[in-house]
């Protein structure tokens, strides 16, 4: 029988014993998903306090917020705050509140710990439930014309492919702007055009050149993947599905979502399929920060350097193929281990390959630092104050760029990562170039994680595919994907089927915190910034630009604010 | 900056020609799934496998057939078809290069015909995967009761054969005097 409660191996006995000092009967029942994963079961009424001494008491961090419509289970509705645990007694804590279904209210804990508003608003927006007291109440995923009243995650609410009429022309969504005692007028801006990888739709509110504040709206493009996992298809196909949920970091998607089933289920995953999951995630890694890094010589004006750094990249792009098979979508995991072997003679031309990078990124790097352009753009530029880190748990090279030491891989190690002594690198500088030479330090750093892995890995089975699941146990899994931690929670269900998946991406946890990055900066800076988050930086497509003396907006595109950023001339507002 | 320029000429050009000249992706990259039909039983392992649903079979048991199609502008190249298939029928090839003009040029069927129950004529699984089955069950050696039954019932229909089963047992039961009915 699987239990995961024996006592001799439960991690995070010591956050449960202070909660329970501190609030008494209000922790209802305290239980052990996994090993390391704590789940709090807590009174409603004191979710918020548990949650807020859990974060800032203990040294949490939120990780993720997931929703779940366990009508059919539990007659209710319940809500998960995962706290990825980091001082002491490293491991997760989950606070779980349910509200009942007639109620479908909650209370927020948005005033508390602002890091949880983008994942109470989603549940909102999902689950039609009401967080009582929330600080931001706007739509966070549906659209202004979505119908009211259907909300998209509950089990009786639509088939996945039902796209609803929409009910309004009206953009009634509002940017927030706090711009001191200067009024704002928010000005409804044209219609999207998505012509670029991932629409956004950024508001800038400036006095002349400088941003007093900005805000900005996602999920143009909500692919509906969730939902999709839990109806359409099968438990076991969904981490090809995973993948796709990001053409960079894909296969950190789908290492994430495999393990929180293997280890919701007790399965055992052979050490070689470990080493070869880590060894294809650091490949990913390579690659992703070399993307990130040409970008950044290109917004510093240095379009030689971002034109080698994509020619040096197509190297890391050719180890990963032959290593999976394809550049991307790697195609690899499977519940319980790995399809393909990493061979000798692939072993011995990926050594090749490590020793060529190394050299040329490092010349590049070197060229890149050495710009003073660089110095000058990236220093002291988009600074993301440590106070705000802290509030917004922001994750990856973003996180670490303002000296906070979070790292999934080293903060809860899995795969061969366990058997790795490293540490997570950081700066202090709090700004682009913080965030910048983190990536460089990372990309050596992946390196030489490769080979050592690679030197390391034990020989033997890299699947195993002996194994049943016992329906409705959850857990949690983390992966430190390049821009940051990932976070999947699944509960698997009965007919084969997910019965919940909720897929956190990295930059999920960092845009909330960027709005601070941009105060306080000029329009230059703008594309330099954002592209620090290292979203796809497309993301800055068309920027309204909202002169809060002269109350004038301004629509700019992205390529005018880009060759702004680039050469600094011609101030596209001056015309 | 001279040392940027030395690399420049260092490195020289990166691009290549393609699509004016052929690019050769590697042995080992997956690309289109190769089909082939001869090989093919018809066993559907591969369409259950398939996560995107691009392979599927559709039964129809009047006509007696089965048609098995795959369409490869739903196809992920993962392989999952090549790693389920009992005989290598179906194995990704690198070739990537899949646009076409007309959407149906993408889709890609087979029709296989459906063995009929030597017993009630209702027609019940593909021929070929019959045939396979009874080949491999023929090969076997164990020699036990059991093997040899399902060598017997090798062309009957699920239902006939849950009917000998019913059949047997109540023989049984009457030999060994427990049949209580
Ligand atoms: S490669 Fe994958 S997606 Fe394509 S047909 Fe085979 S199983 Fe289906
Ligand atoms: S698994 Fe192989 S034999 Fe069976 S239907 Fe698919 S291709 Fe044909």
């Amino acid at each position: 029988m699987k239990t995961n409660n024996d006592i001799a191996s439960r991690i995070g006995e010591s956050h449960v014993t202070a909660a329970r000092e501190r609030f008494g009967s209000a922790i209802l029942k305290v239980h052990w998903g996994s090993k390391d994963q704590v789940v709090f079961d807590v009174a409603a009424d004191k979710a918020p306090e548990v949650v807020e001494f859990l974060y800032y008491g203990r040294g949490g961090w939120l990780s993720v917020v997931v929703g779940n419509d366990e009508r059919s289970l539990n007659a209710s509705y319940a809500i998960y705050y995962v706290l990825s645990m980091e001082a002491e007694d490293p491991c997760f804590c989950t606070v779980r509140v349910t509200t009942p279904a007639d109620s479908c209210e909650f209370y927020s804990v948005s005033s508390k710990v602002p890091a949880v508003i983008w994942g109470e608003r989603e549940v909102q927006d999902m689950f039609g439930l009401r967080a009582i007291g929330i600080t931001d109440n706007r739509n966070l995923v549906l659209p202004d014309d979505w119908p009211q009243g259907v909300y998209p995650l509950r089990k009786d609410a639509m088939d996945y492919r039902f796209r609803p009429a929409p009910t309004t022309d009206v953009e009634n969504y509002e940017f927030l702007s706090e711009t001191g005692d200067k009024e704002t007028t928010v000005i409804p801006m044209g219609p999207l055009h998505i012509t670029s990888d991932e629409p956004g739709h950024f508001r800038l509110f400036v006095d002349g050149e400088d941003i007093i504040d900005a805000d900005y709206r996602m999920f143009y493009v909500h692919r509906g993947m969730e939902k999709c996992a839990e109806s359409r298809m099968n438990y076991d196909t969904v981490p090809f599905l995973a993948e796709r949920i990001c053409g960079i970091c894909g296969f950190a998607h789908s290492v994430a979502y495999v393990e929180t089933i293997e280890s919701a289920q007790n399965i055992e995953v052979p050490a070689r399929a470990q080493y070869i999951r880590a060894i294809i995630l650091e490949t990913e890694r390579l690659h992703s920060h070399l993307l990130n890094l040409g970008l950044v010589c290109h917004f510093s004006g240095f379009d030689t350097g971002f034109h080698h750094m994509f020619r040096v990249r197509e190297k890391s792009m050719n180890l990963a193929e032959m290593l999976t098979g394809a550049r991307k979508t790697y195609g690899l995991n499977l519940i319980g281990g790995v399809r393909r072997d990493i061979l000798g003679e692939q072993k011995i031309v990926t050594l090749k390959y490590l020793e060529e990078l190394r050299g040329d990124v490092k010349n590049l790097a070197d060229a890149l630092l050495s710009t003073p352009n660089f110095i000058d753009r990236a220093a002291g530029v988009g600074v993301l104050d440590r106070k705000t880190a802290r509030d917004y748990s922001p994750v990856g090279p973003t996180v670490r760029g303002s000296g906070y030491a979070r790292d999934s891989r080293w903060c809860h190690p899995y795969d061969a990562y366990k058997t790795l002594n490293r540490k997570p690198i950081t700066q202090d500088s709090c700004d682009v170039k913080g965030r910048t030479l983190v990536r460089v330090a990372e990309f050596f750093d992946s390196l030489s994680i490769i080979s050592e892995l690679l030197e390391n890995a034990p020989g033997g089975p890299i699947l195993n595919d002996s194994w049943s699941i016992e329906p409705h146990r959850y857990a949690v899994a983390n992966t430190e994907a390049p821009r940051g931690e990932d976070l999947h929670w699944s509960m698997i269900g009965n007919n084969q089927k997910c019965y919940r998946w909720r897929a956190k991406a990295s930059t999920y946890s960092n845009w909330p915190a960027l709005r601070y990055m941009l105060r306080g900066n000029t329009i230059s800076d703008a594309a330099m910034i954002v592209g620090s988050i290292d979203p796809c930086y497309s993301c800055t497509e068309r920027v309204a630009v909202i002169d809060v003396k002269k109350q004038k907006q301004q629509v700019l595109s992205r390529r005018q604010l880009e060759n702004y950023c680039v050469d600094r001339r011609h101030s596209p507002l001056e015309s | 900056m001279l040392k940027t320029i030395r690399e420049v000429l260092r490195t020289g050009n990166a691009t290549v020609q393609y699509p004016f000249a052929p690019v050769k992706r590697p042995e080992y990259a997956r690309g289109k799934p190769d089909h082939d039909s001869e090989k093919c039983l018809a066993c559907s392992a591969c369409a259950v496998a398939c996560p995107p649903n691009s392979i599927q079979t559709v039964v129809d048991i009047t006509a007696g057939k089965t048609t098995w199609s795959i369409n490869y502008g739903r196809c992920i190249y993962c392989g999952r078809c090549q790693e389920v298939c009992p005989t290598g029928a179906i194995k990704l090839s690198p070739e990537f290069e899949l646009a076409v003009m007309n959407k149906s040029d993408l889709e890609e069927t087979c029709v296989y015909s459906l063995a009929s129950c030597s017993e009630c004529g209702e027609f019940f699984a593909p021929a070929k995967a019959v045939d396979y089955a009874a080949r491999i069950l023929s090969r076997s050696r164990g020699d036990d009761e059991h093997m040899r039954r399902a060598i017997e019932l090798i062309s009957v229909c699920m239902n006939c054969k849950q009917k000998h089963d019913a059949y047997r047992y109540w023989e049984k039961s009457k030999q060994a005097g427990e049949l209580l009915c």
